[in-house]
């Protein structure tokens, strides 16, 4: 039912342009603002390309992913308070824990189907929330406060300007795409469909169900884990209250969702939609302390799911497809 | 059918566009800009509103002329030495999390060129917007968050008027210790409780530090999560401690639940000082009587005023404005703004550095505040005020009354707290 197909000339000047435009795009706006609100944009486009490879190919409705973001928060901001290591290996080793972690969770939970890997997945982030809340190694409930170091790419650390954290985060983005692409271009992504599409039948074409349900969690959990270092190094303070709640969780699927799952552009329609939508409404109208923002966005949201539940995607190919 | 659906999505998206830019910059003309950052919507929205009324009642008493008021710069129209220059709040809304609080305060200083910052009530949303407003060097007043680290970290531009939840702790013990000499009594134990998140756990941990240094013997530790909904275990365990006295830090949903689980299990110590939860608008509403006798910190209480007529004139100018009494957390806001503008008076220039300066150097009396504090002096390292200290109220008949400091109390403290059985 779908093929890779070759990108056409169009298609090929529209993303090379995209792309010289985000790269350009701190030269020429000034202000810190419209920088940071890109900054979330990237950050959660890759959370939920991150989602979209259990979510969208595999099926597996993770509502689980703040536990990876915060263990790759919480990870390189211990190693490197504690043991001085550098936030680099840090990122790394976020992802290589997070992706033990999923691992660990998946193999007993990659039997699980629809509401019920959702529901484990509730599960597993929660724990992983309340741990952290009353562990006292991590600072428990305070929250740890990252030391400022001189500004430099190796310390991963920059105070005078946002442009460098904006690069990192768009070639982290890319790189994430980049696997998804990969990924879905390839067996496991073909195999990932089978199972979505019908578990007996994958199985009784003899695709092993759990080995490739778990690299699918391994990736997307050491992907995120990335994600969650980035955080902590961008704000340089972190508690489960802010990396470790359902609603970031919540807000990856929305992502994830809103722009199209299972597709490898969705997820970051999805984030350029929401994350402006919800820093300007409060931004303009937060102020008032009416919440009208949130009911803005919720309604948006609502309307969305209920007129285009297969995402904001959806919605443009069948226009192109429409105008054809 | 699709081409009608399809055509809603538009104009939802140009609604919400023009919504967006209609809410332009106002114009810039003399005024001095000051960012105020509170969560306005979200699950505290009502509290972080309150807070904002607090500082914008203080704006609007610096900017007009109130002859009557012993407060700074309230005589004068806005600030005399910058040619009677008007303060304006940039308000910004948080949600309540701290990476809103970072952006909020960057975007705040770089795009509404605030010269100064005030805020956010949640310790964790203050500490990421003061570590913005750092890197900016841009000054920061808090007067509304207590968390002990906050002034901790040695910032150069960040200043707390009110006290913090270790300060408190030292006050409920002081408080004992006044008690054991004004009343003959002998208090030897003591019982902490408290909830499991960064608030609680860090009274936990000040009462745990202090009180053998107050002579005390701490003799049950007992932490649990604010969203239990069960309690009878850690109820049980008190009462096998049998503590001459509860400390109990709690948010309001477990002070509901500990109260009306005291009373069922009859756990009667000779006193309960408690923190926060038991002072929030509805908790008195949902335990009534049974929330008597219970003693509760406080920054602030309006029978204040019977010691100083300034919290009456205050709180008439409040309930005028927004047609309600003013609460705890509105007094505590409303000091920051006359912080500042008072630093920046004197430093007779809005730049940073002369207004750290100036801050540094702050002394206001007394007698020109609505709380019971000798002044405002700041601790030349971390920046906290070395005069601010809380109160004690105690609720008696269902209302919540000043018992100590014994020279600021309203009513005499009822002690030792009378035994469920004998209480209607």
């Amino acid at each position: 039912m779908m093929t890779m197909k070759k990108p056409t000339a169009v298609q090929v000047v529209f993303y090379a342009a995209l792309l010289a435009g985000l790269l350009a795009f701190p030269l020429i706006v000034k202000g810190t603002f419209p920088t940071h609100i890109m900054i979330m944009v990237f950050l959660f486009a890759m959370m939920g390309v991150a989602w979209n490879i259990l979510g969208g190919y595999a099926a597996m409705f993770s509502f689980g992913q703040a536990a990876f973001f915060g263990i790759g928060a919480y990870t390189s901001t211990i190693l490197l308070m504690n043991y001085n290591v550098n936030p680099w290996i840090g990122l790394v080793a976020g992802g290589v824990l997070a992706a033990l972690m999923g691992a660990a969770i998946g193999i007993p939970c990659s039997n699980l189907r629809g509401h019920y890997f959702a529901i484990a997945s509730i599960a597993f982030a929660e724990i992983v929330r309340i741990h952290f809340n009353n562990w006292k190694f991590v600072a428990a409930a305070e929250g740890l406060s990252l030391p400022l170091l001189p500004e430099s790419l190796g310390n991963f650390m920059f105070h005078s300007s946002k442009a460098p954290y904006y690069y990192i985060i768009l070639v982290f983005l890319l790189l994430s795409v980049l696997i998804c692409w990969y990924i879905s271009a390839n067996r496991m992504g073909f195999y990932l469909r089978a199972i979505k599409e019908s578990h007996e039948l994958a199985k009784g074409m003899g695709i092993s169900f759990v080995r490739y349900r778990l690299y699918a969690i391994m990736i997307s959990a050491f992907l995120t884990a990335m994600a969650g270092t980035f955080y902590a190094q961008y704000i340089l303070y972190i508690d489960p209250e802010s990396v470790l709640i359902l609603p970031i969780s919540v807000q990856v699927v929305l992502v994830a969702m809103l722009g199209g799952a299972g597709t490898i552009i969705g997820p970051i329609i999805g984030a350029a939609i929401l994350l402006p939508l919800s820093e300007i409404t409060r931004v303009s109208l937060g102020y008032k302390g009416s919440g009208i923002d949130m009911m803005i966005y919720g309604a948006l949201i609502m309307l969305i799911s209920a007129y285009r539940p297969q995402g904001v995607w959806g919605l443009l190919t069948t226009i192109g497809r429409r105008g054809k | 059918m699709h081409g009608k659906r399809g055509r809603i999505l538009p104009y939802a998206l140009t609604l919400l566009l023009s919504l967006a830019l209609a809410s332009a910059g106002a114009a810039a003309d003399k005024v001095i800009k000051i960012g105020a950052v509170y969560p306005l919507t979200g699950n505290i929205a009502s509290t972080g509103l309150d807070c904002l009324h607090g500082a914008e009642l203080a704006v609007d008493i610096i900017n007009g002329k109130y002859p009557d008021l012993n407060l700074p710069l309230a005589k004068t129209a806005g600030l005399p030495n910058l040619g009677g220059a008007k303060l304006k709040l940039v308000v910004a809304d948080t949600k309540g999390e701290p990476r809103n609080g970072q952006a909020e305060a960057e975007r705040l200083v770089t795009e509404e060129k605030v010269v100064g910052m005030i805020g956010a009530y949640q310790s964790a949303v203050t500490k990421t917007a003061s570590q913005a407003t750092e890197r900016l060097k841009i000054p920061y007043v808090c007067s509304d968050s207590s968390s002990p680290t906050l002034t901790e970290r040695g910032l150069k531009y960040f200043f707390r008027v009110s006290p913090h939840d270790a300060g408190f702790a030292r006050d409920q013990l002081q408080f004992l210790k006044d008690l054991e000499k004004a009343k003959g009594v002998k208090i030897g134990t003591i019982a902490v409780l408290y909830e499991n998140t960064e608030f609680g756990s860090n009274v936990g941990k000040q009462v745990l530090m202090l009180a053998p240094e107050y002579g005390f013997k701490v003799v049950a530790d007992i932490s649990y999560t604010a969203n239990a909904t069960d309690v009878t275990s850690e109820v049980g365990r008190l009462i096998k401690a049998n503590p001459d006295v509860l400390m109990h830090a709690s948010y309001i949903t477990d002070a509901i639940l500990f109260t009306k689980t005291f009373k069922e299990m009859g756990f009667n110590p000779k006193g309960i000082l408690t923190f926060a939860g038991y002072i929030e608008p509805g908790y008195l509403p949902a335990v009534k009587a049974d929330g008597n006798d219970i003693i509760v910190r406080s920054t602030f209480a309006l029978d204040l005023a019977k010691s100083k007529p300034l919290v009456a004139k205050v709180n008439a100018l409040f309930k005028k404005k927004y047609g309600i009494d003013m609460s705890e957390n509105a007094a505590r806001s409303f000091a920051a703004p006359f912080v500042i503008a008072d630093a920046i008076n004197r430093a007779r220039t809005t730049e940073a550095e002369a207004v750290v300066k100036a801050l540094l150097a702050t002394n206001i009396p007394g007698s020109e505040m609505i709380y019971p504090w000798k002044g405002i002096q700041f601790d030349p390292k971390s920046h906290q005020n070395i005069h601010a200290r809380g109160i004690l109220v105690q609720i008696q008949n269902q209302n919540y009354v000043t018992v100590w400091p014994f020279d600021s109390a309203a009513a005499k403290v009822i002690w030792p707290f009378p035994a469920w059985k004998t209480r209607k």
